[in-house]
């Protein structure tokens, strides 16, 4: 009798601090833009919301359009605040948040984009390079011109990948294609969107992609009849008839996970020196679209049958190549990559040798552009 | 080229539809650094209305309208905290860029990445920029009403002593510049890029502000002004690839330029043509 007395008490004891624990749960995100953007920090804050709904005893805060400078500031407000999982959601906040992580030994860091980590910081990413280069199938494979647009944000490592993986693939269809690049070294500033992809327009480029937080580049190339690429949210609405594909991301997968993970005592303030989520189509982080749930707009479909490329000896329609890369690498164990060798940069260095897939780490660290890129590219090795 | 030059009339547009705002304020005496904030509340005023007043974009006339309205309103918060209680005039416009981003982000939350469908062109605003500059010219220097105006930017005592009354024309001025700002801010959130986003007057309402000393008061050079510094603004994306020179300087070029006319215009001692009594609340009987 006094035995189960005894276990009650320890069940009930044990069931409180569970809750407590629950309760305690307080994950705090870190904005580089507003959460309206439409695009980055948009998609970042309906994971937040996502993550809320899916997990009991979650609360959740985030702070918006944060400079990279006052970052520790307002870590320091938010771990003030009670918050034990705090996610930084830009590559500029990287330095100040390994120095808050070493700041604030008890709380758990989780830095998006970038490479460093601590103990008690995790580094995490979805990926779009796979996807941009289905998309750049589908650029070459409907460009007149020859001349795909591109606005940029900054000369980063993500970037460079993107837009190469981009342009391998609209070379993959029309070897003699060019990705154009104008960068407006802004993550979000449609005015400068809006007049880079005007310029590109002008130089004669008829198919756009980008990389900018909002939907402007999409807006602006609809107004000249020109089909484009929705970049991180369902951006289908804004030019029904233009929009061709795009890529999507779904960030709720990834905080989800973590989250548990935190809540079930996996993961801690002492074991996270090696832990960097990597993940990408097969883990549902990032998907190919003009919206969710639309892979390819149906207007475009045909046109995509109708071009065929050259795989392997033998001549498919670029509408099945895109189908059939995207199932692979949806699947368990995907067997393509678009960084899989040879690959040689634009100015004719090997980088990837034959046979060879790039690690992530080289994907993280890629300084160099593929052939097909033109425009200036800082940083970029000789 | 042509193209070039469309462009630059584009995105001068707002430009010179703000910057037009800031000298009507100016030339009365009063400097409004709220511009950027009262765009702000006009976009987000235009765009709901635009959005709101039926599917499918219902009435663009409406839309400018009530743009025009956010505007005035918060250029009257400016007008009385300056105006009738002679607060710092610089102050009060920073607190009211800070008031209009803010408020127009929270207030714009439901309205984030919602698009217009109907996507109106901008040729009329751009003509009608251009014709206001022209009447703002004309009011300014041939009637009595811009008489009266800049005398009170000039010399509030002699005014006063001529029977002007100050605290109504600074009022009116700043009140009409508002409005222009906020027309300035639903022509972006309506036609320069038809949607509505937090921050996306993206430090357009500072150039204006710094537009009105390069073109030294005056609405005229406003056009000439905004039109240099949209082509600028283009060229800079269009030159990048296609010379050897880095994007970055054209991008600089601009606000490099503004520095050197106010040095120019600082060694020749006039300080480019500004009002005598700029920045300065006037109070009756006090020199």
């Amino acid at each position: 009798m006094r035995k189960t007395w005894l276990l009650g008490i320890l069940m009930l004891l044990g069931l409180g601090f569970a809750q407590a624990q629950q309760a305690n749960l307080k994950a705090c995100f870190i904005y580089v833009g507003p959460i309206g953007d439409v695009g980055w920090t948009f998609a970042h804050d309906e994971a937040r919301r996502a993550a809320e709904k899916a997990i009991p005893g979650l609360t959740t805060q985030y702070v918006e359009s944060v400079k990279p400078a006052d970052t520790m500031a307002t870590i320091d407000r938010l771990v003030s605040g009670g918050c034990n999982v705090i996610f930084t959601t830009s590559f500029d906040f990287m330095d100040q948040t390994l120095e808050a992580a070493k700041k604030y030994p008890e709380v758990i860091f989780a830095h998006a984009s970038g490479f460093k980590r601590a103990p008690n910081m995790l580094t995490y990413m979805a990926d779009f390079y796979q996807i941009y280069y289905l998309n750049g199938l589908m650029a070459g494979a409907l460009t007149k011109s020859g001349k795909v647009g591109y606005v940029a944000a900054f000369p980063i490592p993500e970037l460079k990948r993107h837009i190469s993986a981009f342009a391998l693939g609209v070379r993959a269809v029309n070897p003699r294609a060019t990705v154009n690049v104008k960068w407006i070294n802004a993550w979000f500033d449609p005015v400068k969107a809006r007049e880079a992809a005007e310029a590109l327009m002008a130089e004669g480029n008829d198919i756009l992609a980008f990389t900018e937080d909002t939907a402007t580049v999409i807006q602006t190339a609809a107004r000249r009849k020109v089909p484009s690429f929705s970049h991180y949210n369902s951006m289908y609405k804004y030019a029904p008839d233009y929009v061709v594909s795009g890529q999507l991301v779904d960030w709720s997968v990834i905080y989800i996970d973590i989250l548990k993970k935190v809540q079930n005592g996996t993961y801690t303030s002492k074991n996270l020196q090696n832990v960097d989520y990597w993940w990408l189509a097969r883990e549902k982080a990032v998907m190919l679209g003009a919206q969710v749930g639309m892979p390819i707009n149906p207007k475009f479909e045909a046109a995509l049958k109708r071009a065929t490329m050259t795989v392997n000896g033998k001549r498919v329609s670029v509408y099945d190549r895109v189908m059939e890369l995207y199932k692979d690498i949806q699947s368990a164990s995907p067997k393509w990559d678009p960084f899989t060798g040879p690959i040689r940069d634009r100015n004719g260095v090997l980088r990837v040798p034959a046979g060879r897939k790039m690690t992530v780490k080289e994907l993280n660290e890629m300084q160099w552009v593929a052939p097909g890129v033109v425009g200036q590219v800082a940083d970029e090795p000789k | 080229m042509l193209n070039a030059l469309a462009r630059a009339l584009s995105f001068g547009t707002p430009l010179l539809l703000a910057c037009l705002g800031a000298i009507l304020n100016e030339r009365a005496g009063v400097v409004n650094l709220g511009v950027e904030g009262m765009m702000a509340l006009g976009a987000l005023a235009g765009f709901a209305v635009a959005f709101g007043s039926g599917v499918g974009d219902g009435n663009l006339w409406l839309a400018v309208l009530a743009a025009l309205g956010a505007g005035t309103l918060a250029a009257f918060l400016h007008a009385f905290v300056t105006i009738t209680l002679q607060a710092n005039q610089f102050v009060s416009g920073l607190a009211l860029t800070m008031l209009g981003l803010g408020s127009a982000g929270l207030l714009g939350k439901r309205f984030e990445g919602q698009p217009l469908f109907n996507q109106p062109p901008e040729w009329p605003f751009t003509l009608g920029a251009i014709g206001l500059a022209v009447l703002l010219g004309l009011v300014f220097y041939a009637t009595k009403l811009g008489l009266s105006l800049r005398s009170v930017g000039e010399n509030p005592a002699a005014a006063d002593l001529l029977g002007i009354n100050v605290s109504a024309v600074r009022y009116g001025a700043v009140a009409v510049g508002g409005a222009l700002a906020g027309l300035a801010g639903a022509y972006l959130s309506l036609v320069y890029r038809p949607s509505w986003t937090d921050g996306m007057t993206a430090g357009l309402g500072w150039i204006a502000v710094a537009l009105v000393i390069f073109v030294g008061w005056s609405p005229l050079r406003a056009i000439f002004g905004a039109v240099f510094f949209g082509l600028l603004y283009y060229l800079q994306f269009r030159l990048q690839g296609q010379s050897p020179i880095p994007s970055e300087v054209f991008a600089s070029l601009p606000y490099l330029l503004v520095i050197l006319v106010l040095a120019l215009s600082g060694l020749r001692g006039q300080q480019g043509n500004a009002p005598e009594a700029l920045g300065r609340p006037y109070r009756r009987g006090e020199r």
